[in-house]
């Protein structure tokens, strides 16, 4: 790990002792710090992921363009190898000039990302009524109508279901970036791992897999809190 | 900015590397498979387990789902450092993780099989005097076969994927390759490593294929129907 | 002439009987069966009818051992089947359910050869019995290759009834048999299953909803009402002549004498020579005769042949009614002719009886009257 920096942590450092411990989290090098680098491109590669995928899932299923096969999508999803991936990337973007750091991740996440998405706002929007968008257009609803007050309207609970699932994954894919010339939270157990620290290894791990869980969480509470009651019980057809 | 500049002008493929490193290669490409053949078969047996309770017991399906649902969330960095502590680098603490990833999808396609086998099927299977044994041996598991294929084809695939995550614990196959690339500013073995391992996870899921049709040739004939 | 009119018999004679069986399901109030009793003699092809969810598919169910009867007792074969491994009672009953469960990932070959192959039949055995039973229920054998879902519903349902028979058990249970086929090929299937039943003798227990079918294929009806409540058992004339409850006259519908008319044949009816005498016969017999009956024609007939109708004023005083002139008959029926159609042809041909061939014989004559007579009369 010679080319990559190394957090001034102490040897030996117990876990909690470490977790707790003001100085950890402040500094450059801190748990914040790492924690912001880690949000600000997971947010990215989210906001990229759902501002392509739902209009494209959308127009697609909505025309019913294109028979999307939702069995091998799904296949794939689960058998992109994010490392290999990155891994592949990295001497590209070191020739183009682009760096380590963070053009190989990103487009592994965002990658890993699109697929949930577009799966969920596909078979979400296909799955509306078709008794209802004719209904819909009996009453002079346009298409665009049909599309954002109906179909739309109907899918969200499914499409933010996707958009939880790439999320999640997204987060708990993130810290490879660490052992791939980037750092962000997973720093500290590449860190650890690097100095045999198994004090600082298992807190790193503590971190990622918190991080994780929180964003699980409050997903499911952006669920709870931001949908119409109706819509939410809609949420029975989630393709996960 | 000297240093960058050789990382750029450094080859993505120096075709020498073959040849020289060629038994580096192939003992990283045997470590891939080993340690994916393990987990899986790991994965498989805990998965058989845990859904022949949530097939016996309706009560323990939806907790047994939520843990394997919990566990595939756990950042793969995070499962694998977790274990360190207790087997070192070692190569339980890179199968034990990986066989916990494969059991959201075994198990989830193996209930969906069994649970796919109509009640007229299972009724008829009965009503003419099978055992419970021939029922589900003859019967309810040739049934539950295409979705038993189509769980094992993500596991291994995916697992192929996670293995070189391992890397990071000294493990990882291939994954080592990538690691030790980056490591030396050296792109042969990271690109090798990693087209190696996707080459692998593609060789793996078309002989499950194969073999899945050659195993269930009533579902071929049906698909090739619709 | 009761419904009990099989008790007099010795039990051993009975391929199934049911004793006070009740079947309340875990969860429910009502009874899906309740004190249910009845007696299924060997080789009598019994139907049980009644509405939707009367509990027929659960008696079935019980009879063969896939659920347990709350209370009462159950034998086949003379044996409490509670005291029998379940496995073994099952082999010896063929059961075709309700919506025919064909294996999909198996042929239809392997489907008809499985009880045989669990039996640990030889291989050529089970090909020879499976080409027997393809030719039996009028499948084609290039079939056998198929998978389920390449068959049409009647021929799946052929093939349950194959697979059914395949070891040839001696108790068939047929659970709406020829349900999910269109009207045309139930009715061929119901005629393959009387010309099979013919054949082969099995104690067929039918659930059926259809009051046509059950009065077509089975010899005794059981009608049952919602809650498993036996409304009335008896031979299908019995019920459509005397049905035992409000039930099971609505149940039997107003066409009551109309359906009897169908499910009579000729062969009912007692034997009536009516007006006809031998060729040697001569005038005064034949006025006799003429006068006993009403009519001026007269019928001829010759070794047991019938000739034809002569008319009074062809006859001539001192011949025989063999060298009078003679009219081949209007109106024929046979012997297995329904009733139904007997009057039909009586009707039609505007003459007020017809004659009965009888394999080539005279069979005797059946009138409007005689008719009439024999739907009045009950049989059991
Ligand atoms: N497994 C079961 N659990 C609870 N109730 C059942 C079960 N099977 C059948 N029943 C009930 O028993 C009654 C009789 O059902 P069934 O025998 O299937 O009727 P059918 O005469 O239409 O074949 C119905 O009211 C049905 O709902
Ligand atoms: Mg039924």
């Amino acid at each position: 790990m010679t080319v990559l920096a190394q957090a001034p942590v102490p040897r030996d450092v117990g876990v909690f002792e470490w977790l707790f411990d003001p100085q950890s989290w402040t500094g450059s090098d801190g748990i914040l710090a790492s924690l912001a680098d880690t949000v600000v491109l997971c947010a990215i590669v989210m906001v990229v992921a759902t501002v392509t995928m739902v209009p494209l899932a959308s127009w697609l299923a909505h025309t019913r363009r294109g028979e999307v096969s939702v069995s091998w999508l799904v296949t794939l999803s689960r058998a992109i190898p994010t490392f290999a991936v990155a891994g592949l990337l990295v001497p590209i973007s070191l020739r183009n000039g682009w760096g380590f750091e963070p053009w190989p991740i990103f487009i592994a996440l965002l990658l890993l990302a699109l697929p949930p998405i577009f799966l969920n706002t596909y078979t979400a929007i296909k799955q509306v009524d078709p008794g209802v968008v004719d209904a819909a257009r009996a009453m002079g609803y346009s298409e665009t109508n049909v599309l954002f007050r109906v179909e739309l309207a109907l899918a969200t609970s499914v499409i933010l279901d996707g958009v939880r699932v790439a999320a999640v994954t997204v987060v708990a894919t993130e810290p490879i970036r660490a052992f791939l010339g980037g750092d962000g939270l997973g720093r500290y157990v590449r860190d650890g791992l690097g100095q045999n620290n198994d004090g600082l290894v298992v807190a790193g791990a503590i971190l990622v897999a918190g991080l994780a869980g929180l964003t699980a969480l409050s997903f499911r509470s952006i669920e709870s809190v931001a949908l119409p009651d109706g819509v939410r019980r809609l949420a029975t057809t989630s393709t996960r | 900015m000297a240093g960058l500049l050789a990382q750029a002008t450094n080859p993505i493929i120096r075709w020498e590397y073959f040849i020289d490193e060629w038994d580096q290669i192939q003992r990283a490409l045997i470590e891939h498979l080993e340690l994916t053949v393990y987990a899986v078969i790991l994965g498989f047996v805990l998965s058989v387990g845990l859904s022949a309770v949530a097939l016996r017991y309706r009560w323990s399906a939806g907790p047994i789902n939520g843990f394997t649902a919990f566990l595939y969330t756990i950042p793969s960095v995070a499962l694998f450092a977790i274990l360190v502590p207790y087997f070192g680098l070692s190569r339980i603490t890179a199968v034990v993780p990986l066989a916990a990833y494969t059991l959201l999808i075994l198990v989830t396609n193996f209930v969906a099989g069994f649970n796919s086998v109509s009640p007229e099927v299972r009724e008829a299977a009965a009503g003419m005097g099978m055992t419970p044994a021939r029922r589900v041996l003859h019967v309810e598991l040739p049934l539950a076969m295409p979705y038993i294929i189509a769980g094992l084809r993500i596991a291994v695939v995916s697992t192929v994927g996670l293995v070189t995550v391992a890397a990071i614990i000294g493990q990882g196959g291939l994954g080592r390759l990538i690691l030790d690339g980056l490591r030396r500013t050296f792109w042969t073995p990271m690109t090798i490593g990693s087209l190696l391992s996707i080459l692998l996870a593609l060789a793996l899921d078309g002989i499950i294929l194969v073999a899945g049709r050659w195993a269930t040739p009533w579902a071929q004939r049906q698909k090739s129907v619709l | 002439m009761s419904s009990n009119g099989h008790h007099s018999k010795g039990a051993t004679e009975m391929a199934i009987r049911l004793d006070g069986v009740d079947k309340v399901f875990p969860g429910t109030e009502r009874p899906a069966v309740s004190a249910l009793s009845l007696e299924i003699p060997r080789g009598a092809t019994v139907a049980l009818i009644g509405p939707s969810g009367c509990g027929k598919t659960t008696t079935l169910r019980m009879i063969n051992g896939l659920i347990a009867p709350t209370a009462g007792r159950i034998e086949v074969d003379g044996t409490d089947i509670a005291t029998q491994p379940t496995v073994q009672l099952r082999r010896g009953i063929g059961y075709v359910i309700q919506e025919v469960g064909l294996f999909p990932h198996r042929t239809i070959a392997q489907n008809i050869g499985t009880v045989p192959k669990m039996l640990g039949w030889e291989r050529d055995r089970i090909a020879e019995r499976i080409d027997e039973l393809v030719d039996l229920v009028g499948l084609d054998r290039d079939m056998l290759r198929r998978y389920p879902d390449e068959l049409s519903g009647g021929q799946q349902q052929r093939v349950g009834v194959a697979r059914a028979l395949a070891a040839d058990p001696p108790v068939l249970l047929m659970d709406e048999p020829f349900g999910a086929v269109d009207p045309i090929v139930r009715t061929r299937l119901q005629d393959e299953l009387l010309e099979l039943q013919a054949r082969v003798g099995k104690t067929i227990v039918l659930v059926t909803h259809d009051i046509d079918e059950a009065l077509k294929i089975a010899d005794r009806i059981a009608l049952l009402n919602v809650g498993g409540i036996l409304e009335q058992y008896s031979s299908a004339d019995e019920l459509l002549a005397a049905p035992a409850s409000g039930f099971v006259e609505a149940f039997v519908g107003d066409d009551r004498s109309v359906k009897r008319l169908q499910l009579k044949t000729v062969a009912d009816l007692p034997f009536h020579q009516g007006p006809v005498l031998a060729a040697t016969d001569g005038a005064v017999a034949a006025r006799k005769v003429m006068q006993e009956y009403a009519t001026d024609w007269i019928g001829v007939t010759s070794d047991d042949i019938f000739l034809g109708w002569v008319h009074a004023d062809d006859i001539l005083t001192d011949a025989p009614l063999a060298s009078a002139p003679r009219a081949m008959p209007a109106a024929q029926v046979r012997r297995d002719s329904t009733l139904r159609s007997a009057m039909q042809i009586i009707m039609t041909s505007h003459t007020s009886v017809a004659v009965i061939d009888d394999g080539g014989q005279f069979g005797g004559v059946v009138t409007l009257e005689l008719i009439r007579a024999g739907l009045e009369a009950v049989t059991d």
